[in-house]
């Protein structure tokens, strides 16, 4: 499992390497901002929500990342894993996850250009399922307020009143605007500029894991505000940028969500179902250290038979081997000091290719991309 | 980390083995008795009307009041149920979003005992009902404590579901590792550089500790537990293995299902009647065994109440501001508390943190909250 191209042939494309002559004698030059095992596998964890699929590292190793950008953001993928995450934030999960029609058709529709992320926000937020996760005048205003206008309620109880004035019907100016049932709360939470900048905030953390510098957030908040649309291309240059750069080399840690779908991914080359994946996500999510839970997953699945091992006498070459394994799970080259270690123990009759997928899968380096 | 063979008798030799191997317990506090605390959040948004003003709904907890000390009014905050309930761990009452999934400011009483005794992780649990907002009880975001200090948490509906189980059924358990095998794999795992970005909250000790757990837990009952307070009822359940299994110090129990009241008042009734009986079975194995009796102290508190009246749904809301929603009342049981005392004074659902943090013998230095009166006997 797990066959990248040769460390030679990778190393030609790799992203440090100069433009080197090749065998019909001319130079080509490395595309700007090639893609090393690195920057695609979490360029993918970012945008899809997954780690590449193998016929994807074939595709995309050593090229352009803007051309990986274009190819995948506002994409229907990319849309469908946008979806997720917001619902996640709302807690739209499980029994309260919206299974109507309108929601699940947004990606489609945003992938379309048919809708911008505001209009996607403000009908998950008429869902049947967030009344329902909301119960009541003082839960739901109070969620509005909180996670569309980033408001502490506490500290503005006079909106919070009027808000709930308008969910039972009555006329009110609510954030500044007139609103008179349930709805026009959502709508005017929405449109005030207060859900740009919650907005906006919230989705570079989840990029970058940091809060934006405060005069970059207010120019993206002001655009955003301006044209929701412009979102798509707000990720092309986050992704773009030195700061991206640096977040991936420092790493961080995977969302239970995240590691379910990598789980599967990395070991079987396909994604969950969707119910393999939520009953995961579920479990995980139930333990404030899920990395002990985390390794249960990985050993059970790696001993299922599900995953298409090699035999261990067909490995002609282990050192090749597994270090297309750190490629391949952890998104980096293995240093020597490591190849000498894991071909060592590989050498022992003990040890099998599965007992190397336990060491990487179960290490907290693969719990972070 | 991994452990080479897992089944029911070595995993009960293994945690008989820690806790012989666990740090000799400390006196808790000067001349005290008290060893272990049961901290129970009887969340969800509960009244005293439905409690102790219509006893017949909770025996459970009137016999614990029997021997124990009632406090009838105790202040809450309607803060949600999520920042509420985090104000019974850190002893501040302090606002969070209802749907916030982040943790908060101030250290928790796990982080307190944690920190003040030295303790593992293995020895402080949360089980709780809500899914992934409630990890965040865990541990803070304070520097000066944190994940290295935070308590596991175990979600009992979240973990011991049948749609879960039944994948581990359908995949297989993992196979065993003959030591050698362990050995390659240990010496694998080490020579892999680079940091961990995840704030580990478990040492590879206590991590395998629950890996153990989870295992046996999957295969046991709890996943099996029906009925509207099913993740109440697991909640309660982890937490009497885990106090059997291992005797922790700290073990606290987060509920959730009686927020049905917004749709359903006799819902409502029902999840707090059930949830009695549950705590009645957390009781009768913590009385069952000589050691957990003599040493463990248990505090039963909800988070708020709730409305005075009636929704327009025949349901309960919470947001009133109604004596119903802001007092509530909560129970002390242990070798150290009087015996059949009700407090009618005035106190606190904060004062709860840096009661558990005294009788366990550890400081708590940001609460703004007091130790309960009139609780020693």
């Amino acid at each position: 499992m797990h066959e990248d191209k040769q460390p030679s042939e990778e190393w030609r494309a790799a992203p440090d390497e100069p433009a080197t002559p090749q065998g019909d004698g001319l130079t080509r030059a490395s595309p700007a901002r090639p893609l090393g095992p690195a920057e695609l596998r979490t360029a993918s964890c970012d945008l899809l929500g997954r780690p590449p699929l193998r016929a994807e590292r074939e595709a995309w190793l050593g090229k352009a990342r803007h051309e990986l950008l274009e190819a995948w953001v506002g994409g229907l993928e990319f849309w469908q894993n946008w979806l997720e995450e917001q619902l996640y934030y709302f807690f739209l999960i499980d029994n309260f996850r919206p299974e109507s029609e309108g929601v699940l058709a947004l990606p489609a529709e945003l992938a379309a250009g048919r809708l911008d992320v505001r209009e996607a926000t403000q009908r998950i937020a008429l869902s049947p399922s967030f009344d329902q996760r909301n119960p009541g005048a003082d839960t739901f205003v109070t969620v509005v307020m909180e996670q569309l206008a980033g408001m502490t309620v506490q500290k503005n109880v006079r909106e919070l009143e009027i808000g709930k004035s308008i969910y039972d019907g009555a006329n009110g100016v609510f954030l500044g605007r007139p609103g008179k049932r349930q709805a026009d709360i959502i709508e005017i939470a929405v449109r005030h500029r207060a859900f740009a900048q919650t907005f906006v905030a919230r989705e570079y953390a989840r990029f970058f894991g940091a809060p934006p510098q405060a005069k970059a957030l207010a120019a993206w908040v002001q655009r955003m505000h301006a044209a929701p649309a412009e979102y798509a291309a707000l990720v092309r240059e986050w992704l773009l940028s030195p700061e991206w750069e640096a977040r991936v080399r420092a790493r961080l840690p995977m969302s239970n969500r995240l590691f379910a779908r990598a789980l599967y991914v990395d070991l079987l080359d396909r994604l969950p179902d969707a119910e393999e994946a939520r009953r995961m996500r579920s479990a995980l999510d139930g333990m404030s250290d899920s990395g002990p839970l985390r390794s249960v997953l990985a050993r059970i699945l790696i001993d299922s038979g599900s995953v298409n091992l090699p035999d261990k006498r067909a490995i002609a070459d282990p050192r090749r081997w597994i270090w297309e394994q750190f490629r391949v799970l952890l998104g980096r080259d293995a240093s020597e000091d490591e190849l000498n270690a894991f071909v060592e123990a590989f050498a022992a009759p003990e040890c099998r290719p599965a007992t190397v997928l336990y060491a990487l899968l179960t290490h907290p380096q693969y719990q972070s991309y | 980390m991994l452990t080479p063979s897992i089944d029911r008798r070595s995993f009960l030799a293994g945690a008989a083995a820690s806790a012989l191997l666990a740090p000799k317990l400390v006196a808790a506090a000067q001349g005290k008795k008290t060893q272990r605390v049961v901290l129970v959040a009887f969340a969800g948004g509960v009244r005293t009307r439905e409690t102790f003003g219509t006893p017949g709904n909770v025996p459970n907890l009137l016999a614990l009041a029997k021997e124990g000390v009632l406090y009838k009014r105790v202040k809450s905050s309607n803060l949600g149920h999520y920042g509420a309930s985090l104000s019974l761990f850190t002893g501040v009452a302090e606002p969070r979003g209802i749907r916030e999934n982040g943790r908060g400011e101030e250290p928790t009483v796990f982080e307190y005992v944690r920190k003040g005794l030295g303790l593992p992780a293995s020895e402080v649990w949360i089980a709780t009902s809500g899914g992934a907002q409630q990890t965040n009880y865990s541990y803070s975001v304070n520097s000066e404590y944190g994940a290295r200090f935070g308590a596991n948490t175990v979600d009992g509906d979240g973990l011991f579901n049948a749609e879960f189980k039944s994948i581990v059924n359908s995949l297989g358990r993992p196979k065993p590792l003959d030591e050698r095998e362990a050995q390659l794999l240990a010496r694998m795992k080490a020579a892999v550089g680079g940091g961990d970005a995840r704030k580990a909250l478990n040492s590879p000790e206590s991590a395998a500790q629950v890996e153990r757990f989870i295992l046996e837990e999957l295969t046991g009952g709890t996943a099996d537990l029906r009925g509207p307070n099913a993740a109440d009822a697991k909640a309660i359940r982890v937490a009497r293995n885990l106090l059997v299994l291992f005797k922790p110090r700290l073990v606290a129990i987060v509920l959730q299902n009686a927020d049905i009241a917004h749709t359903s008042f006799n819902g409502y009734v029902d999840v707090v009647r059930q949830n009695d009986a549950a705590l009645g079975d957390l009781m009768r194995a913590i009385r069952a065994d000589a050691e957990l009796r003599e040493s463990t102290a248990v505090l039963v508190c909800p988070e708020f109440g709730r409305d005075r009246d009636l929704n327009s749904r025949r349901g309960l809301d919470h947001g009133d501001g109604s004596e119903d929603l802001e007092y509530v009342s909560a129970v002390a049981w242990g070798p150290d508390f009087a015996r059949d005392r009700i407090v009618e004074d005035d106190v606190r659902a904060v004062d709860l943190c840096p009661t558990v943090c005294e009788l366990l013998g550890a400081g708590a230095p940001r609460v703004k909250a007091s130790r309960l009166p009139r609780l020693f006997a």
